[in-house]
């Protein structure tokens, strides 16, 4: 019997070859066809998803994305530098921008079956070498769009590297695309803090899916690499230490809270929606944390479930704690192991859950045990 | 006398940066320059834009020209701002950026 607890399971296919690699004929075929059928809709690059309790693959559609290169203009999207199925070009920048679309259009196909930004395999456009000396990076709505820092200034005055980069970086822009065929969240004050931290939250897991990492053992840096060694800092925001990611005499400090009572209210930044984010980002981390393994597994299935099916674009703090508690409930069973985690990350940052009640009642898993031992039970090679 | 008073806010980092520029403290061939800048992008004549557009992580741009008798603001961001303010906002965002 299998087990119950989780829609997804992920595993890295090194993991599935060894199934496919051991047992009897039967099993090999088995684990041989699931990764034959994943590899027919993936590309070569990542891992593989299988869902233990459905014996189906959930992975959806290929990605199709075009690279455009703005020449340090400001005309969108620009000139087209690298398409679908091109091989690698001269342009560092322009490879950063399709491979990492690639990888975060991956998890969103692997992880929570997503076929793009729009979910109907909206093409993934980006555009790099946009404006002069422009540190930074944005979603116009349509598309992603990469500045390359300061490049124009002398190498000692610079302060940003090309935001390409940084592959979190563009799992975070990607994900505005996709709060904005969801939730679509007002990009002011907490909505837009909660905007953004869905971008970090998200864009993070990429870079972890990517590195294969566990939550225990991922730096939860968003921006790793944008700054140049001139800035004294590990990237431009931390989700594991909300205000500590940089400290730098020209920069100054982190000014990222990490609890509610910190919250800044500011006309600044559409009301500091990257300043306040801190709180939602690191309830997420305390909670990843708690739950243990594939922070994308677990308390990112929570998250995009509660994006896709129940935020609306007023959605405040309060409002997604609530609604993550409660989908905690729903896929794992009330008084879960996930649910307290995710309860946890939310008290930690200063937001009392309300329960509303709902979700299903727990049901025990024979030896409590996690996805590589359902999967092995699954093909016969664990009891 | 011509003040400008400029600010980029927002973006993926959310820092500001600013210039509260008293264009009497430049060297009068820089001040020329600067003045010719707002000239030609007929900058006092030009209407405030639509406020509702801003992308996620986009920057948010205001500039304010104060001369004698008159101060004008304009405030746009990266997904409306005006193609004719482009070379007055290189020349402010080089100032601003510069330590
Ligand atoms: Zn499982
Ligand atoms: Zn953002």
């Amino acid at each position: 019997m299998s087990h119950h607890h989780s829609i997804f399971c992920i595993l890295p296919p090194h993991m599935l070859d060894q199934v496919a690699q051991s047992g009897t004929t039967a099993q090999r075929d088995m684990a041989a066809r699931t990764l034959a059928a994943s590899r027919q809709i993936r590309d070569r690059r990542g891992s593989i998803t299988t869902s233990v309790m459905r014996g189906s693959i959930t992975a959806t559609g290929t990605a199709q994305r075009t690279v455009y290169d703005a020449k340090f203009g400001t005309n969108l999207p620009g000139s087209i530098a690298r398409k679908e199925g091109d091989a690698p070009v001269a342009d560092v920048a322009v490879n950063e921008a399709y491979d990492g679309s690639g990888a975060t259009h991956d998890l969103y196909s692997v992880a929570f079956g997503r076929n793009s930004i729009d979910n109907h395999g909206m093409n993934l456009n980006s555009t790099v070498h946009y404006d002069k000396g422009y540190d930074n990076a944005f979603w116009d709505g349509q598309q992603m769009v990469y500045g390359d820092g300061d490049e124009d200034l002398p190498a000692s005055e610079r302060l940003f590297n090309r935001f390409t980069i940084s592959l979190d970086v563009i799992g975070h822009e990607l994900t505005h695309g996709v709060t904005q065929y969801e939730a679509n969240l007002v990009y002011k004050n907490q909505q837009g803090a909660l905007n953004e931290a869905i971008s970090d939250i998200f864009g993070s897991l990429v870079k972890q899916y990517q590195r294969d990492q566990t939550a225990d053992a991922a730096d939860w840096i968003i921006g790793e690499g944008l700054f140049t060694a001139n800035i004294n800092g590990a990237g431009i925001r931390s989700m594991k230490a909300p205000g500590t990611a940089y400290n730098d005499p020209v920069l100054g400090k982190d000014p990222q809270p990490a609890h509610m009572k910190d919250y800044l209210t500011t006309g600044q930044d559409n009301g500091g929606v990257h300043i306040n984010s801190g709180i939602i980002n690191h309830a997420f981390y305390i909670s990843a944390i708690e739950i243990g393994g594939y922070a994308w597994a677990k308390a990112g299935q929570i998250w995009y479930k509660t994006l896709t099916e129940k935020l609306n674009s007023n959605s405040n703090f309060q409002n997604v704690a609530d609604l993550t508690f409660q989908t905690a409930g729903e896929i794992f069973g009330v008084g879960s192991l996930e649910q307290i985690g995710v309860k946890t990350g939310w008290t930690e940052v200063g937001i009392a859950v309300v329960d509303s009640g709902g979700g299903i009642p727990p049901i025990p898993i024979p030896g409590g045990d996690g996805c590589l031992k359902g999967l092995l039970r699954s093909v016969g090679l664990a009891k | 006398m011509m003040r400008i008073i400029f600010e980029r806010s927002g973006g993926f980092m959310g820092r500001k940066v600013s210039l509260d520029l008293d264009l009497a403290t430049l060297p009068p061939d820089q001040a020329d320059a600067v003045k010719l800048l707002v000239a030609e992008s007929d900058f006092l004549n030009l209407t405030a834009l639509p406020t509702n557009v801003s992308a996620p992580d986009g920057f948010a741009y205001s500039i304010t020209v104060e001369t004698g008798t008159i101060q004008h603001t304009i405030q746009a961001s990266d997904a409306n701002f005006p193609q004719a303010l482009r070379p007055l906002l290189d020349d402010l965002l080089a100032r601003a950026r510069s330590r």
